[in-house]
């Protein structure tokens, strides 16, 4: 795997990336400060600062059923990428099998966090 | 390293990367005008066309308005994440898109340089052919999700936080769908490569279903007639991923202003744009890749084109030429169609959307899964 | 030095230095996005040692899954009150020793295990090289032979995970008082 040419790639985009930015700097026009203009933008109306925002636990949900599910997934590519040997060395029915129990488990844990609603954004 | 044997080689590998990083940096104004003139003739307006020839040159006039706005950091911002966001918004976009081959590879024979002999050479036409590409592509394309936290928070703004959050969570959601409907591909053709995916989908359509052969001659080898339901899924979910309408709450402008990117304008306005564009690319490439032959030419060979080409006189750089075209105009297909669902259809409401994913296409793509190992089983026996 | 030499050192050193920069950073956020860095730095390590489908999963699940919900939490909370109450605290003192405990523990343990791996012949492990397929091919062989036990298991063991974290995040009260 060409490891060198990502890594180049990479850097070669950081550097275009932050050479543009320093450019465009230049080429702007020269700041002007004002405490009002440099607030948070937020139409217009005076900032609301408050420091506490409470945001909905769902996100953080949200995230960790997607790792778990996301670990389950990439479980299934390994068994993807060799079904068909799997079925030429005579094993297929035994892999197929072990899969679908993996694959139940993986639609029950769904069904249940639709039915215990953790899935609800309201 | 996997970069070549020698400098020659070496260089002209790097030099490609930062071609196709080019390309797909100079692709965004055009694309930017396709989009503006495709959303006017949809909704029955002129779109920009006073600029130059059908409005073109406001491509340019664009760029110099982007260069000559003021560098502005709010004060709640925190620098370092709020300049480094953009310059990382370009990065898994080009990075994953290096690594779709776009035509078969140009054979370079020896050659004197420099008083010493070079070669014979053998150049991919794509930045590095990488042997589990899906998995690289996958990856590289799930850190994109820092690039909208980094902005969100590096801002100081509420509501690029709240749209960096909505955004992150609607990626992560729709990358499982996204990953479990390229489980029936990779079952389809037993590999992660690329370059075998598309050289398994050449030739007209035949396949073995329980010891007859079906065969229809008419219709090319492409993974669409295997997978329509893995296809569907798959562009569905590569819409959610590159935050576009009808996906596109992250910047919902009637409750969030304009999310994540609330607080940036000009140039690093534009790099948000670029990473965007990026990511309707991979997704285009990939669909044309995946379901639609990636470079391959329907009803003819790679073999038939190259000896065509040997008997008129000319090697592997006509027969790359050919097949990047083919590439070329499905991969435009698709970007069209990401231009034109944009303006058809509706936002969503962010409960809809989460639905949508975990309770629609979640589970479809896992009967997409089941379906393809049931039938891929029975039809073996 | 080889340029496979070269490529590993770099990455060893920009491992190890965004791995420091962990817990040398004062504000949370840079050091999980630092953890991030590392993350891939160790997906590249393990494509340099051909394994390559381990590295899109490092990839995958631990920079792309794990650490954006790191992140995600981390921006949710302002840490600035729990942060000081963790190293202002009264027993702030007994933390640190016990943490500087744990870490020099850690370090002993490695070098101590480490020691004996180095010497050991590595011809007898299967070297496996070429695209990532066959090491690919290889582990889900072995997964669905040998490991399919252990391999159902963890299918219980999410889901029992998933049914803890809807659990939790359903339990009324919390850190931030109404």
């Amino acid at each position: 795997m060409p490891l060198g040419g990502v890594i180049f790639i990479v850097i070669f985009i950081a550097l275009f990336g932050a050479f543009l930015v320093w450019v465009a700097s230049k080429t702007g026009g020269k700041p002007v400060y004002h405490p009002i203009k440099y607030e948070p933008y937020e139409c217009g109306l005076p900032s609301l600062d408050k420091k506490d925002t409470k945001v909905s636990v769902k996100y953080y949900l949200t995230a960790i059923l997607f790792i778990l599910f996301d670990i389950e997934i990439i479980f299934m590519y390994p068994w993807a990428i060799s079904f068909r040997e799997f079925i030429t060395s005579g094993q297929g029915a035994f892999v197929f099998v072990s899969m679908m129990v993996f694959i139940g488990i993986f639609i029950f844990g769904l069904f249940w966090e639709v039915k215990s609603k953790a899935l609800e954004w309201d | 390293m996997g970069m070549g044997k020698d400098i020659f080689e070496i260089t002209v590998n790097g030099l490609k990367l930062v071609v196709i990083f080019l390309m797909m940096v100079q692709a965004v104004p055009i694309l930017v005008w396709l989009e503006r003139r495709g959303s006017a003739f949809i909704q029955n307006r002129l779109g920009p066309n006073r600029v130059g020839p059908l409005g073109l040159m406001q491509l340019l006039a664009d760029a110099v308005k982007f260069l000559t706005k003021e560098n502005f950091v709010p004060d709640t911002a925190k620098p370092l994440l709020y300049y480094a966001a953009p310059v990382f918004a370009l990065i898994p976009g080009a990075v994953a898109f290096s690594a779709i081959p776009m035509s078969t590879p140009i054979q370079v024979s020896a050659f004197e340089m420099f008083g010493s002999t070079w070669g014979p050479y053998t150049f991919l036409v794509q930045g590095y052919d990488i042997g589990v590409g899906i998995v690289f592509i996958l990856g590289v394309s799930s850190l994109a999700a820092y690039t909208l936290l980094m902005a969100g928070w590096g801002s100081g703004n509420k509501y690029s936080l709240m749209g960096a959050l909505r955004a992150s969570a609607q990626t992560i959601s729709y990358e499982l769908a996204l990953g479990l409907s390229i489980v029936g591909v990779i079952m389809l053709y037993g590999t992660f490569n690329l370059t075998e995916m598309t050289v398994a989908q050449q030739g007209p359509l035949a396949f073995t279903l329980f010891g007859y052969t079906v065969s229809a001659s008419w219709l090319p080898n492409w993974g669409i007639f295997y997978q329509p339901l893995g296809a569907l899924l798959f562009f569905t979910t590569a819409f959610a991923e590159s935050n576009r309408l009808p996906f596109d709450l992250a910047e919902g402008e009637s409750e969030l202003v304009a999310g994540f990117h609330t607080e940036y304008g000009g140039f690093k306005f534009n790099m948000f744009f670029i990473g965007e564009y990026g990511h309707m690319m991979i997704a285009s490439g990939l669909m044309a890749l995946f379901f639609f032959g990636g470079y391959g030419i329907p009803y003819v060979s790679v073999q038939e084109v190259q000896q065509w080409a040997a008997s008129i006189g000319y090697g592997s750089g006509l027969v790359a030429l050919l097949h990047f075209l083919s590439f070329f105009v499905k991969f435009a297909v698709f970007l069209w169609i990401f231009i034109w669902v944009r303006w058809t259809l509706p936002r969503f409401r962010y409960d809809q959307l989460m639905d949508f994913g975990w309770k629609t296409l979640l589970p479809w793509a896992l009967a997409n899964t089941i379906l393809t190992a049931f039938v891929i089983y029975i039809a073996s026996l | 030095m080889t340029a496979d030499a070269f490529l590993f050192w770099f990455l060893a050193i920009v491992t190890l230095v965004s791995g420091l920069s962990v817990i040398l950073m004062s504000n949370p956020i840079y050091s999980a996005l630092c953890l991030a860095m590392t993350m891939v730095g160790i997906s590249a390590l393990f494509v340099t040692l051909n394994a390559y489908f381990i590295a899109g999963v490092q990839l995958i699940v631990y920079a792309g899954a794990v650490m954006v919900l790191f992140v995600m939490v981390i921006m949710l909370f302002d840490l600035k009150k729990d942060l000081q109450a963790f190293t202002r605290g009264r027993f702030t003192g007994a933390v640190k020793i016990a943490s500087v405990g744990l870490l020099a523990g850690l370090v002993v343990g490695a070098i101590a295990m480490s020691v004996g791996l180095l010497n050991e012949k590595t011809t007898d492990n299967p070297v496996l090289v070429g695209t990532g397929m066959e090491s690919t091919k290889a582990l889900g062989n072995i997964l669905f032979s040998k490991y399919i036990l252990g391999f159902e298991a963890l299918g219980i063991l999410l889901l029992v995970i998933a049914v803890g974290a809807v659990a939790l995040a359903r339990s009324k009260g919390g850190t931030h008082e109404h």
